[in-house]
This record gives C-alpha cells, structure tokens and sequence, in this order.
C-alpha cells in the first residue's frame, strides 16, 4: 500500500503527460501583428526573424498545424478588434492598447514583453509658436493620435510640468496629417514617433524627445494570447512562445543590430532616424529582454491607474488581470535564457 | 494632407536643393552629442529645452558617390515633370474620383419575361475646398452624375459640405451642414448606402413615398454623447440628429411652391463600447412634412403650385453588429388629394393614409464588415471573401382605408463580396400584389461594382 502511494505522484505525473499529449490540436494557429506603412505583409525585429527562418512552421510542421499571420495597418486597435471577432488566436502590440482592451473586457493575456526598451516619443514644434519650454505648451494647439502610447506618454510628460490635457488644445491627427498640419501652422506642435522629416527640413525643432528622458518612453510591449486559445491549447501556447522567445535572444545579441535597422528599412522605415532613435537606448540584451518582471508589472499597473486617471478607460483593474504567467518562466528555463537575463 | 502629398512634399525638398546634403556634410566637422542611458538621464524639468536635432548621418559620404546620387535625384526630377505633363491628371483641388455601376439579369413569372438590365452607374466626384487641420473644420464638395435605366446621365448628388463644429477630436461632438442637392435623411431604408443594403431592391415604402428622392436645400446634422473606446479606434455617438428643409419638388428641379419641406431624424445608439454586446444597437425616429401638388386621381389641380399636404413618419430599430445583422423600419405616410373639383377653389380634399414596413435579417461568413480586417498590409489584391445570406419582409399598403390592397415582398438572398467595390446578388423574391392581383417570383442576380 505504501508503495502504491509513494508512485502516486508518478503516476500522475506520467497522466499529465499522457493528457499533454493528447491534448487537441488546432488546425491552424492565427498571429496577429502591426502592419507597416508600405503594407508589405512582414515584420521587423525579432517577430521579422523567427518568421523570416519560418521557425514557428518548422516547429509546427510535424503536427500539421497551420501558421497564419495577419499585419494590421491600424496596429494593436486592428488587433483588438480582431480579437474581439475572434479572428486571431496571438499578437503583440504596446501597452496602451492591451491595458485599453482589456478594460473594455477583451479576454486575452499578456504572455510576454515583446522587450524591455519601449518606444521614444518627440515633440516638435513650430519656430513661429513661440513654444520654449514644455510649459509654454499650456494653450497650444498640439497634433497627436489618442489612443496610442504616444497619447499616454504625452500625458505623463504633461502631468510632470504641471499640465494635463485639458491644458492644452489637443488635436487628434494620425501621423501622416500630425506632420501636414505642423508644415502650414495649423497646430503649433505635434507629438510623433521616430519619423520626423520636418525637422531634418528646418520646418520645425525639436522641444522634447525621450532619448534624454528615458523615463517617459513607453512601457515594454506585449505578446498576448486568447484566454480560449491558451486555456484550450496550453501545450501549444507554450511552444508558441518558446519559438517567440527564440527571436527575442536573436535580436538581443549586438550583432545582430544592423540586420534589424535594415528589416525596419524595408518595411519603411528611414534608416538615419531608426539610428538615431537608438540614441541613449539600453543595450540590446536589455532591451530585447522579454522577461515579465515584478517591475513589468509595476509599470503596467501605474498605466493602469494613469489611464483610468485621466478618462482613457472607464474600468479600473489589477493587472494580475491582463498577464498570465504559467507560460514564460518555464519557457525561458527550458531554452536556458533565464541565466542569459538574469533578474 | 495625405500621405501621397507628403511623400510629394518629401520628394519636393530633395529634388530642390541638396541643403540637407551639405548640412549633413557640417554636422559631421561638429561635436556629437553622447547618448544618455538610464543612469544618467538629465533631471527633468521646465527650462528651456529648445536645441538642435541629435540625429546622427552614419558614415562618411565620397564625393563621386554624392554626384551619383545627385546625377539620380535629377534624372528621377525629369522623370516626373514629364509625367506631370504628359500623363498626369490636374485638378484645381484635391480630388477623389469614384464610380459604382450595377448589372442585371431577372427572371419573374406572371407575366414571364428575363433580361439582362443595366439599371444604374454613378460617377463621383469629392474633394476639400478647404482644408481646416487646427480644428477640422473643413469645407468639401461632392458631385455625382448618374445614369438610371431611362439612360439619362444626370446629377445626383451636388453638394458642399461644411464642418461646422470641430471634426477632429474623436471625443466631441460633430455639426455639419451640407447645402445642395443631397440625398435625405429619412430613416434606414432609403440613406443605408448601397454596399450596406442586403437586398437589390429597396424596400416599397422608400421609393413610394419618394424617401429614396434626392432633394435640394440645405441639411445640418451632428451628434451628441460620443462614446470613444481608444482600443479598437472606435466612436458611437449617444445621440445622431439632422434637420433638412428643401424644395420638396425632387433632384434637378426648381421650387415649384413658396413653401419648403421640412424633415428630421434623431437616432439613439447604445453608448456602448467596442467589445460590448449591445455595440449596433440604435432606435430611430424620422419625420418628413411639406407641400405637393393636389391631385384628382391623375388631373393635377395646383398646377404646380405646391397645395397638398404631404407628411412621412417614421421609426426604426437596428442592431448590427458583425456577423448578425437585424433592421426593422416602421413608416407612415399622409398625402392629401383631391376627392372633386377640379379648381383649388372648389377642391374637396381627403387625407390618405399609407403604411409600409420591412424587416431584415442577415448573418455574414468573412471580415467584409470588420474594419480593421479590411486594413491589412498584404502586397496582394487580396480581400476578405464574405458570404451573407439574408432574409427580408417588405409590406406595403398604400391606403389604409381600402381593404386588401397590399403588397408583400419577400424575399431570401444571397450576398458574396469577393473584392473592395464589388459584390455579387443573388436575391428571390415572392411578391403578392392585392391591388393588380398580381403574384409574381422573381429572380434577380446582379453585380454591382465600382472603383
């Protein structure tokens, strides 16, 4: 009798096993992602490398399981919505957007960082507005796209002179009309991402960017999974991220930097501002660190509470809501990258 | 601006001069500026933070690399003049050009007949008079020339459009009036635009009581109570209202009376966000009063004058929400005629009473109806194929004081979108006319297809 329960453990064991085994297939696995301003259907960075070496259908090959990706012109809302019409299964997009979608009762999970470094933000402004200072922006007229994390980062940098939204005349542009409004003095600033021709053409100067006050970039982005997926297919998540991960250790190492900023070139990009967006950022195992960490999770929770703060979600919730763990430490034990970023 | 002409601007400020070239060539003999890490980020505060860009060129450029890619950037500059000369359409202002054309073939019974029909092609012309980017308050015009099957090209819709109120910040409330010869706002059967209409035909009531009519005069409409879920780019209004006074006398026409019709349409949505399950739940109210000509059965009595009342109500439920789709439309309408006389003077007028409705179904297999699906960056004329069967009852009773004199269509279709403009009908109907005494099937399958 003694023996038998001293197996028991054993035995169960060997039944997960067996159950992990059996587990149900899909037929095919739907990867969502952001689409690029030439709408070629590619990624850059460590998503553009794992599919490029096709490591997620090498992976998935021998169990017959489809690979399936969508880019999304509109970015992490295209994707929202897509998972709201349960058209993909994973994707990766910043921390707004998740934060926003899972507010609204999106039921996906953040599996992963998609890295540590987060993204810049700049303020250009006008010579003629007179703009100084950031407090000088109080009044002004100020293009940027709501909902994105340049809207919740122009928020912070607002909020520490001082100054909220209501403060200012902000007006909602997208990137392309951001820069067109600048150029005839219809907004007095704009708030942009790293693509900044205006400046390079003396059009407009440079007032902030966040290459010298890193504490205001955006946080790390996310990969997330459908909580039906990843509760269906446990199995399968895992492999999923494991192969993800594999990317992110690719584009960690400095030798890799180059083939990077060329990739984010072909699908768009300018290749002296992706340079110069490198300015002051972490070295590149840092900021492919993909790792969720107690301060990830921190970070995620002030957005939380920042944009419930300022009306940009009517929800208020802990973000023990929007990550599920299970996956990645094991993961990152089994590929060995837990001695390779240390926490 | 669009991203074509900023790409043009872009251009523009390469192709003048080679400025940045040589200001590329000085940055290089000045000092760079150290990258800042975590560690040693500048304090944070308000003092001036104006300077200089810190972006770095790269490497060194050769002068014979300089001249090549200066000897590129004008054989490039002549390529495009001759172009813009040659091949290039201009246009004074910004311009959109769009065009939708509709082809048939029906077969009915009683009496049987079949053909091919080409019942409509519209072109359309858009474009900004002006473009407000501070606040969007942006003037536009819209001209549309279309053909029926009387073969007739005539203007359809001919209308400025003007932002009132602010049009940018998704959080506020829009006003806009448009004046010109425009479509009416009466309901959902006659304004749903033509992609978003499940079934061929509209239904009786819209085209009986010239709610489907173009009009001229002036329109303001707006809303009120956005509700904005930044996750999904999403914006649905509490409130959608509008109020039109026109001629009454109908598209391409001068006011035949001193008297202007009036309508109005207010429309509640559910202030729900994207991921909701009441998101595309809306109730609608309509109404439409003005004068027409009286009439003795066919003798017309006003002679144009404009003497009859003529007066539409209307109300609506709708909940669509991708993949389901239900739409429901109540409407009645009051025309004034003539029951004797045949002067305004010794006309006996009567009120007839008319009455019509219709109810949708429709479910949708595909991404046709998802915005951001249709977004995609694919290098490919790809498409999201979608399948939509639907189901419709159309009653009409044009006087409902006189006994079994309806009219009830129903009929079951079958919608495939297989590109941007273009999709394919499949619809059968089941008609039964109790005035004429008249019981009919027909079938219609039509392509319907623009650019």
């Amino acid at each position: 009798m003694k023996k038998w329960i001293k197996a028991l453990p054993i035995v169960a064991l060997l039944f997960m096993t067996v159950v992990a085994q059996a587990e149900e297939k899909p037929k095919v696995i739907r990867i969502g992602g952001g689409g690029n301003s030439l709408k070629i259907p590619a990624a850059s960075g460590a998503s553009g490398w794992v599919n490029d070496q096709g490591l997620l259908e090498k992976e998935f090959a021998k169990d017959g399981i489809k690979i399936e990706r969508t880019y999304y012109t509109a970015m992490g809302p295209g994707q929202n919505e897509a998972i709201a019409s349960g058209l993909i299964d994973f994707g990766s997009a910043g921390d707004l957007v998740t934060v926003v979608g899972r507010a609204g009762g999106l039921p996906y999970k953040i599996i992963s960082t998609s890295g540590a470094g987060g993204s810049n933000i700049y303020i250009q402004v006008n010579p003629a507005s007179g703009i100084k200072s950031l407090k000088d922006l109080k009044g002004k007229r100020i293009g940027y796209q709501k909902g994105t994390y340049l809207h919740l980062a122009f928020n912070r940098v607002l909020e520490a002179v001082g100054l909220t939204e209501k403060d200012i005349r902000g007006v909602n542009l997208v990137n392309a009309d951001a820069q067109a409004a600048l150029a005839t003095n219809s907004v007095d600033a704009i708030v942009s991402s790293s693509d900044r021709p205006l400046v390079d053409q003396g059009v407009a100067t440079l007032l902030f960017d966040t290459r010298k006050y890193p504490q205001f970039k955006s946080g790390p982005g996310s990969i997330f999974v459908t909580e039906a997926f990843a509760n269906k297919y446990p199995e399968i998540t895992k492999r999923v991220l494991k192969t993800l991960l594999k990317g992110y250790y690719w584009a960690s190492k400095p030798e890799n930097q180059e083939a990077i900023i060329q990739s984010s070139v072909k699908l768009g990009g300018t290749y002296k501002h992706i340079k110069a967006d490198l300015i002051g950022a972490l070295p590149p195992k840092e900021r492919y660190d993909p790792t969720v960490t107690p301060k990830v999770l921190k970070d995620y929770q002030e957005i939380i509470d920042f944009a419930f703060k300022r009306g940009i979600i009517r929800r208020h919730y802990n973000v023990s809501e929007l990550f599920d763990l299970r996956f990645q430490a094991p993961v990152l034990k089994e590929l060995g990258y837990d001695k390779y970023w240390v926490h | 601006m669009s991203k074509r002409k900023l790409t043009i601007l872009v251009l523009g400020a390469l192709l003048i001069g080679n400025a940045n070239l040589r200001a590329a060539e000085t940055a290089e003999t000045e000092p760079r500026q150290q990258p800042v890490s975590d560690s040693t980020a500048v304090p944070f505060g308000s003092e001036d933070l104006s300077e200089k860009d810190t972006s770095e060129a790269g490497g060194n450029v050769s002068q014979a690399e300089l001249d090549g890619v200066r000897a590129e950037i004008a054989t490039l500059r002549d390529q495009l003049t001759q172009r813009l000369d040659k091949t290039i359409a201009n246009s004074k202002r910004s311009l959109s050009i769009s065009g939708s054309t509709q082809t048939r073939y029906s077969v009915s019974t009683s009496p049987n007949k079949n053909g091919f029909l080409f019942n409509s092609a519209i072109l359309s012309l858009k474009g900004y008079l002006k473009r407000d980017y501070e606040e969007g308050k942006s003037i536009s015009y819209t001209l549309g020339l279309g053909s029926n099957t009387s073969y007739n090209l005539q203007p359809t819709d001919a209308y400025l459009q003007y932002s009132i109120g602010q049009s940018l910040d998704i959080d506020k409330p829009y006003l806009n009036v448009n004046i010109g010869q425009q479509k009416k706002n009466f309901g959902l059967e006659a304004t749903t635009t033509e992609d978003k209409q499940p079934a061929i035909n509209l239904a009786q009531f819209a085209s009986k009581l010239g709610l489907s009519a173009r009009d001229i005069g002036i329109r303001f409409y707006g809303d009120l109570f956005p509700v904005v879920d930044l996750g999904y780019n999403y914006r649905i209004p509490l409130i959608e209202y509008s109020l039109g006074l026109y001629n009454g006398s109908g598209p391409n026409t001068a006011d035949t009376n001193q008297d202007k019709d009036i309508e109005g349409r207010i429309v509640i949505n559910a202030p729900a966000g994207y991921y909701s399950p009441y998101r595309g739940l809306a109730l609608g109210g309509s109404f439409y009063r003005g004068k027409q000509d009286l009439y003795k059965g066919t003798t017309l009595i006003t002679k144009g004058e404009g003497e009859a009342k003529k007066i539409r109500y209307g109300t609506d439920l709708s909940y669509v929400s991708a993949p389901f789709g239900f739409t429901a439309e109540y409407v009645i309408g009051k025309d004034e005629k003539a029951l004797s006389g045949l002067t305004l003077a010794n006309a006996v007028r009567a009120t007839t009473e008319s009455k019509g409705y219709t109810v949708t179904l429709f479910y949708e297999w595909g991404e046709q109806f998802y915005k951001n699906s249709r977004n995609q960056s694919r290098n490919d004329d790809w498409w999201p194929t979608t399948f939509q069967p639907f189901l419709r009852y159309d009653h009409w009773d044009p006087d409902t004081a006189v006994a079994s004199n309806e009219s009830n269509i129903t009929t079951l279709g079958f919608n495939v979108f297989f590109a941007e403009t273009t999709k394919f009908q499949l619809n059968y109907s089941i008609s039964d006319d109790k005035a004429v005494n008249l019981k009919q099937n027909t079938f219609a399958a039509q392509f319907q297809f623009g650019f």
